[in-house]
């Protein structure tokens, strides 16, 4: 029996190894993963003070790893994570593009905000594909992003639209900065982070400015029969409530409630990142990303963080970033006001 | 015949959200469980699940009710933890 257990949580592959149903070599291999994932958790940890100490002692500009190792691994449609190693020189169209769309998310990081992965430490990006049978999701496990092929009829192969790939991507860069928790304002945060820089990824790799862009997230996934009934998008980010999103979201704090998922309290403040960024013009990237990216990852992690304290950073980032330009403080501000933050 | 309702919610999609056109839903005796299932699913409802806050993003969680003479409970806990009958219980629709 293989051990591939990285998606299961500890006390479960602790149960199991206590657990008399199972053979003795069951129950040893569920203790061995068990014992693992404790040591690995200490290692990824030391990982990111190491990184955050780098960060604060060496100059500017100088990395202490190498750029990150894109790896892409296929489920064959099981949910063993992370599957079988696939090789670089694949003919799996959707394997090519996950390795194409993954290397570019890492550039677009280190390029634009000189970031290098998402623990800046050069942690190697790793994908699973063909995740489980007909499976409607792509999602981010703490250590690796994993992509179903849609059911081909509401979604098609989620590695499709190369914001979703942002987006998972990004929910490590928050994992490895902030650390935002997945609940209440803090999980609203969470899924707007890795929407802005998804919906940014995808009009960097366009080179699109803001008006040229669609805003929309998802838009690539949506499978025929989810298009026939008028759904363009998961989400769009310039019309959150708007009849084409599949799941229309809130558009100001008003409609803010605790327990709300995450994917739906998302839209105040993608909605406020949208605002700003059109108002002050140009590329998404240029400034307004900047200020959104220095609020995600300048500050000690602040996992319960409200979005009213995410505004003021933006608020305080936007003057003393550009503190030449009033322009872009005054296209912040307004945003936020007008989402009711 | 005492019923699991299942409901698979959340995602990136959010499933089952307010207002979303998506959803996924569907239902299973428990007469027609395995011995090993049953045990799971009542291992989960003695539990609520693990409460601890997980690292997955963009999971789905299942919302599972079930109704015995008891009365009737219902739990949400992290796909990761429920048993393959009940995640292949459920239909993904459009609405």
């Amino acid at each position: 029996m293989s051990c591939q257990c990285f998606i299961i949580p500890t006390n479960v592959l602790e149960r199991f190894a206590k657990d008399k149903t199972l053979s003795q070599e069951q129950r040893k291999c569920f203790a061995d993963a068990a014992q693992f994932e404790k040591h690995w958790r200490q290692v990824r940890t030391a990982h990111g003070k190491l990184s955050a100490a780098a960060g604060a002692i060496l100059p500017s500009g100088i990395q202490v790893a190498a750029p990150p190792a894109v790896t892409v691994a296929d489920c064959n449609h099981g949910t063993t994570l992370p599957g079988t190693p696939v090789p670089a020189s694949t003919a799996d169209a959707t394997a090519k593009r996950t390795f194409v769309e993954t290397r570019a998310v890492a550039d677009f990081y280190q390029n634009v905000f000189g970031r290098n992965s998402v623990d800046n430490a050069g942690k190697t990006l790793m994908s699973s594909i063909h995740f489980s049978v007909k499976y409607n999701n792509a999602f981010w496990n703490g250590t690796q992003m994993t992509y179903g092929d849609g059911d081909g009829n509401i979604f098609i192969d989620f590695t499709k639209a190369n914001d979703v790939i942002g987006h998972e991507l990004t929910h490590g860069v928050t994992q490895f900065s902030a650390q935002l928790a997945y609940a209440n304002e803090a999980g609203g945060l969470n899924e707007s982070i890795s929407d802005v820089f998804g919906s940014m990824f995808r009009q960097w790799r366009a080179n699109q400015n803001v008006t040229q862009a669609d805003w929309l997230i998802g838009k690539e996934i949506m499978g025929p029969g989810a298009v026939a009934k008028g759904y363009t998008c998961l989400r769009d980010m310039a019309n959150p409530a708007a009849k084409h999103c599949l799941a229309p979201q809130p558009t100001n704090y008003s409609q803010y409630k605790n327990g709300m998922d995450p994917h739906y309290s998302s839209g105040i403040p993608n909605f406020a990142f949208y605002k700003a960024a059109k108002a002050i013009g140009g590329k998404s990237w240029e400034k307004a990303g900047k200020i959104w990216y220095a609020a995600l990852t300048d500050f000690a992690p602040r996992p319960n963080m409200k979005m009213k304290a995410f505004a003021n950073r933006t608020r305080t980032l936007a003057k003393t970033m550009f503190p030449g330009d009033p322009s872009v403080f005054a296209a912040v501000n307004s945003a936020w006001i007008a989402v009711g933050r | 015949m005492d019923l699991l309702v299942v409901e698979r919610i959340g995602g990136l999609a959010g499933f089952g959200g307010p207002g979303a056109h998506v959803r996924s839903r569907g239902q299973v005796a428990i007469a027609r469980l395995s011995e090993a299932d049953r045990r799971a699913v009542e291992e989960l409802f003695r539990t609520r699940g693990d409460s601890r806050p997980s690292a997955v993003r963009d999971g789905f969680s299942y919302r599972i009710s079930r109704t015995t003479s008891a009365g009737s409970e219902t739990i949400e806990v992290p796909e990761s933890m429920v048993p393959a009958s009940l995640v292949g219980c459920v239909k993904d629709e459009l609405i």
